[in-house]
């Protein structure tokens, strides 16, 4: 053989494969036995093996590896992708860790498109050590790319990352395309969709690629373009029956055009085609029992809850979501059992479900028309109210407050419409929403003024903070601020007020870390209630160049 | 392809057999080449009889490979196809790394030409079992070399040749290989021709690859002409 010097070839000598852990998990012990051979030859000692997807994840908590090679099918219990999802999610490897997934044929997964867990490569058996070899490479040299960029990201340093992205276009050119990718992602987090939407058109000029029609189908949907965002992901779909992601996107395009029915169906179609995913289950199931579909939503949360049974994905929606099937079923019974191991298996980690338990019971019983027991349950829940000043998630909320209302309790559910309008003083939608309940009600007009109060608290409490600021008073502006955080908890607009004022604060009188500290808090906590915000990208961006040098200098030595 | 009522079940048993099979033939195809590494054919009588069986697994790997790339019905909407860039130095080096041993074993040349900067565009898993399955082809009817030639032709079109210096295809072969490029619209006619012949299914299979890669207006083609550098066989495959 006579291959040229070439650059990928030379590359192969440049790292060092021999001092790494390995994991390889495959419940085929032959393919195990010739993987570890295969990874002797590269000189690899430290060799680790799992025959099950528990297995692996007992070593993953233990232990840190460099590569991982992961079997997709694995017999029963966690499958690869679980296995990976949820090493992600607990944060068992690290940013650098190569993952390969393997599999004996060209899988689905490997063009679904926006799973938000890819490994790094998807091999195809039967793999021979060459192969292996020349894969581990070209993933270890895609990821020292990336690596700069992945931190910053990681750091939520979004605009950083995009400039980022943009230099390394200009050194690697033949990974211009998955720059573009990412670059595109990273303008989307931002809040800036027009520029996400020039790298998308860039990308279509040199190719026809798919994600890139979806992600402009995205930006429409995102704008409100409902009707040209559905047309979109129909031609997507058309074009690649396998992309995934489009179909999730289809729906929810469908939701807003009020087309609930046609929402259903594509749902239904994606969870055929990749039946195993938590999230699709779980909204398939929702919008099912929305359109009355008693039978589809049955199958759907039963479907969610059985996959769910080996993923970190499991959430309790699915349990209060089949129990409310039960109750449209006349099986209060089992529907009560539901809510019993819904609390059991869920109270470590979500706090409110002893509330959202006791809202579904309620419904279940309003539902199939035992009034008496829905109104015990309805009480129970005032009590609950009154005892605490913590407040559930917005449609939580807007549950309670239905259930409340129709077991004929008056003040509970008012004063809880009233949290939820003053949180989120400037959504239409929602405040379109929390009439109509006051509508159902029959307390139109009541509830008419008390939206208005609402807002204007709201207003008022924000306006009189950023007056403090405008005129200088940035000390008592943070202060007051504090307390209208305090008092509204959870109003974004206030809350970007809140972490302008202290970034002005830290920009006038110098760095201090617990002002800082501070800000980051209030970015974080309105990031969560509300990701994908031009402000949040902005003042991450003002608050990271706000860092002591010190600061600074650490992060360049981890690197 | 949704779906008579048994067809998961069937479905369901094809996916695990070929599961278990992959699994048998890494085993198989692995442990030969480690045995070829580690045995020399000057002390081992053996050697070319492992070589031989080398060759054998790596046959019985394209056709399951292929067989199931087909049963997902390859060239319509349905099969998962996934089109990304990619350097032809990363190409290259998963066709070589993949061929390496059985070319060793039997002592055969394997002349490369590419420019391994170039960016393009396709499905990599099936372009490289596409070029491995040729290259297996061309082990088996060379002299003692193969050569694997990409360039971009004046027209835009990426050529990628698999030439041997061997007898070159018989005629039935070349009438049906004219038959796939005939056929701008893209209907199986050369396809079927292809089935009608022994080595068939994988000319099949790589002629439906070709036409599933598109740019613009433009579909991937597959011809087999002989000639080339070495007056054998050539394949060649086109993709916009």
């Amino acid at each position: 053989m006579n291959a040229p010097a070439n650059a990928s070839v030379k590359a192969v000598g440049e790292i060092d494969w021999a001092d790494k852990n390995y994991l390889i998990v495959d419940d085929f012990v032959g393919v195990r036995q010739l993987l570890r051979e295969s990874l002797r030859s590269l000189g690899a000692k430290n060799i680790d093996q799992a025959s099950s997807g528990g297995e692996a994840m007992g070593l993953l908590a233990r232990i840190r590896y460099d590569v991982v090679l992961c079997d997709y099918n694995l017999g029963d219990g966690k499958n690869g992708q679980q296995v990976l999802e949820e090493a992600r999610v607990r944060n068992l490897v690290n940013p650098s860790t190569v993952w390969l997934m393997v599999s004996a044929e060209k899988s689905v997964e490997s063009v679904m498109g926006a799973a938000e867990h890819q490994p790094d490569a998807y091999l195809i058996k039967p793999i021979t050590e060459g192969v292996l070899l020349s894969r581990l490479n070209r993933v270890w040299h895609k990821k020292q790319i990336f690596r700069l960029i992945d931190q910053a990201y990681a750091e939520k340093d979004y605009l950083r990352a995009a400039r980022l992205c943009d230099a390394a276009i200009e050194a690697h050119k033949a990974h211009e395309i998955d720059l573009l990718r990412m670059k595109a992602k990273l303008m989307e987090r931002s809040g800036e969709p027009v520029r996400a939407r020039e790298v998308y058109e860039r990308v279509l000029e040199q190719r026809e690629y798919q994600w890139a029609r979806a992600g402009i189908a995205k930006i429409r949907l995102a704008n409100g373009e409902f009707e040209q965002a559905r047309q979109a992901f129909q031609s997507v779909i058309a074009e690649n029956r396998y992309y995934i992601d489009a179909y999730d996107q289809l729906a929810l395009a469908y939701q807003n055009l009020g087309k609930l029915e046609e929402s259903c169906a594509i749902l239904e179609r994606a969870a055929k085609l990749s039946p195993n995913s938590v999230p699709r289950q779980r909204n398939l199931g929702n919008v099912a029992l929305k359109v009355g579909n008693v039978q589809m939503a049955e199958k759907a949360f039963r479907k969610c809850i059985a996959i769910g049974e080996y993923s970190i994905m499991k959430t309790p929606d699915a349990y209060l979501g089949l129990a409310r099937v039960c109750g449209l079923k006349n099986d209060p019974k089992e529907a009560l059992q539901l809510l019993l191991q819904v609390q059991r298996e869920f109270a470590a980690d979500f706090p409110d479900i002893a509330l959202r338990s006791k809202i579904t019971e309620g419904l279940v019983y309003h539902e199939s028309g035992d009034y008496r027991r829905a109104r015990k349950a309805g009480d129970e829940l005032e009590a609950l109210l009154t005892a605490t000043e913590d407040r559930p998630d917005i449609p939580t909320c807007l549950e309670l407050a239905t259930l409340l209302f129709a077991v004929g309790v008056k003040d509970a559910p008012t004063e809880l419409l009233c949290y939820v309008i003053r949180n989120n003083h400037d959504n239409p939608l929602l405040l379109d929403e929390v009439q109509k309940i006051f509508d159902k009600a029959r307390l139109g007009d009541e509830g008419q003024e008390f939206i208005r109060a609402s807002k204007k608290e709201a207003t008022d409490l924000m306006n009189q903070g950023v007056l403090l600021w405008k005129t200088g008073k940035l000390k008592d502006a943070v202060e007051w601020m504090r307390e209208a955080r305090k008092k509204v908890p959870n109003n974004q607009r206030i809350l970007f007020n809140a972490a302008q004022i202290l970034v002005s604060h830290l920009q006038q009188h110098g760095y201090d870390a617990s002002l800082s500290a501070e800000a980051y808090d209030v970015l974080h906590h309105v990031d969560r209630l509300l990701p994908g915000q031009q402000r949040f990208a902005q003042l991450m961006e003002q608050l990271a160049q706000l860092q002591p040098m010190a600061d600074s200098g650490t992060i360049a030595e981890v690197v | 392809m949704d779906d008579t009522p048994d067809a998961p079940e069937l479905s369901l048993f094809l996916a695990s057999t070929a599961h278990d099979m992959k699994n048998s033939i890494s085993v198989l195809s692995g442990t030969l080449e480690r045995l070829l590494v580690a045995h020399s054919a000057q002390t081992d009588p053996e050697y070319t009889q492992m070589a031989h069986m080398l060759y054998q697994t790596k046959r019985l790997n394209d056709n399951l490979m292929q067989l199931l790339a087909l049963y997902k019905q390859v060239g319509t909407p349905a099969y998962p196809f996934d089109v990304q860039p990619l350097e032809l130095g990363q190409l290259v080096d998963q066709v070589v790394a993949a061929e390496r041993v059985l070319l060793k074993s039997r002592g055969l040349k394997l002349e490369l030409d590419y420019d391994p900067e170039l960016v393009w565009h396709f499905d990599e898993d099936l372009i490289a079992g596409v070029l491995s399955h040729a290259i297996n082809n061309a082990i088996h009817y060379t002299c003692d070399t193969v050569r694997l030639a990409i360039h971009v032709t004046v027209d835009g079109w990426l050529e990628l040749r698999v030439e041997d210096n061997g007898p070159g295809y018989p005629p039935a072969l070349l009438k049906a290989g004219a038959g796939a490029t005939r056929d701008k619209d893209g209907a199986t006619a050369g396809g079927i021709n292809f089935l009608t012949n022994s080595t068939g299914l994988g000319l099949y299979f790589s002629s439906e690859v070709a036409k599933m890669h598109r740019h613009r207006e433009r579909r991937g083609t597959l011809r087999l002409e002989n000639g080339g550098r070495y007056g054998g066989g050539c394949f060649i495959l086109c993709l916009p």
